[in-house]
């Protein structure tokens, strides 16, 4: 786990993208980090079990460990800390919904159907003529996308999974580019980097990320 | 085809392929109806061309099934455009 900033400074915990987004958006989100850390905001971006750092197979993944890893994260910054706020990253929004947070800022949040159509592409991308049903069935082997191992359970997790919403009674900021057209409370002028295979650094978005969250927290 | 509204379809697609593929806004605006796509943008590979289809999804509103992606769709900027337009637009 990641940590940067002050030690007796407010913490937000990060919910990266989920699976290869989130190799392409880690430069990003460490400097995001230090850009918080900057600002006075301490940060945390936690390894998820089946990811980077992890031991986990990635096929032991599901959405529901990875709610609770991540509420177990959360959970620890609080013994030492004060938590300000998740911080979620497209599907990373998926995964703070159990944690005790008192707030969430959520960047270009997806819902487990969006994410689903995005690796069912991928599949297709890779050569995967099957049917989606096949995908459905709960034996057989994990399902292998673009170098991901991903469990059935998984799969059919991602079917019913929300994001927080506006809807919910939860402290929420929802930040889109503006090319989504989709519903948000505030807008930054910057290109999707989770779409390219390979991204440069992104020090202006990171820095528009940076200032909104900051802005936020001390409001 | 043209349909009303097909120059904002168009420019949706360039910043598309601009943004997803890491083109200069100077060769996305190079791109004309007869530009070869897929097969020659060498930018374009597969796993490109899931970026694309979804961002377009996203930008456009649209649903575009498995079986509607091919070959044709995407083999000029002008194939690509129609396609497009005629989801986004209907």
């Amino acid at each position: 786990m990641l940590r940067f900033g002050p030690d007796d400074a407010p913490v937000v915990i990060v919910a990266p993208p989920l699976f290869e987004e989130a190799n392409r958006t880690r430069a990003l989100l460490v400097d995001l980090l230090r850009r918080l850390a900057a600002r006075g905001i301490a940060g945390v971006l936690p390894d998820l079990p089946g990811t980077g750092e992890s031991l986990v197979a990635t096929e032991d993944a599901t959405i529901e460990r990875w709610r609770e890893a991540f509420e177990a994260a959360v959970e620890r910054v609080w013994r030492g800390s004060q938590v300000a706020a998740s911080i979620s990253i497209r599907g990373g929004a998926l995964l703070d919904t159990l944690a005790l947070l008192p707030a969430r800022w959520q960047l270009a949040p997806m819902t487990g159907e969006d994410v689903r159509r995005d690796l069912l592409r991928t599949m297709r991308a890779a050569g995967f003529v099957g049917d989606e049903a096949e995908l459905l069935a709960d034996d057989g082997p994990p399902i292998a996308v673009a170098g991901n191992r991903i469990s059935r359970d998984l799969w059919c997790d991602l079917h019913g999974a929300l994001p927080f919403t506006q809807a919910d009674e939860v402290r929420l900021r929802i930040v889109r580019l503006s090319t989504d057209p989709r519903p948000a409370d505030h807008r930054i002028d910057a290109a999707p980097i989770w779409r390219r295979t390979e991204p440069a650094g992104e020090p202006m978005l990171a820095e528009a990320i940076a200032a909104d969250i900051a802005a936020w927290i001390a409001r | 085809m043209l349909f009303e509204g097909t120059p904002q379809v168009e420019n949706t697609i360039r910043a598309v392929l601009r943004d997803v593929l890491g083109l200069s806004q100077d060769r996305v605006d190079a791109l004309r109806p007869e530009t070869p796509l897929f097969g020659s943008l060498p930018e374009l590979d597969s796993m490109a061309v899931a970026g694309v289809l979804t961002e377009l999804e996203d930008r456009l509103a649209i649903v575009i099934d498995d079986d509607e992606v091919s070959g044709e769709m995407l083999e000029t900027f002008g194939t690509l455009t129609t396609f497009a337009a005629r989801k986004a637009l209907a």
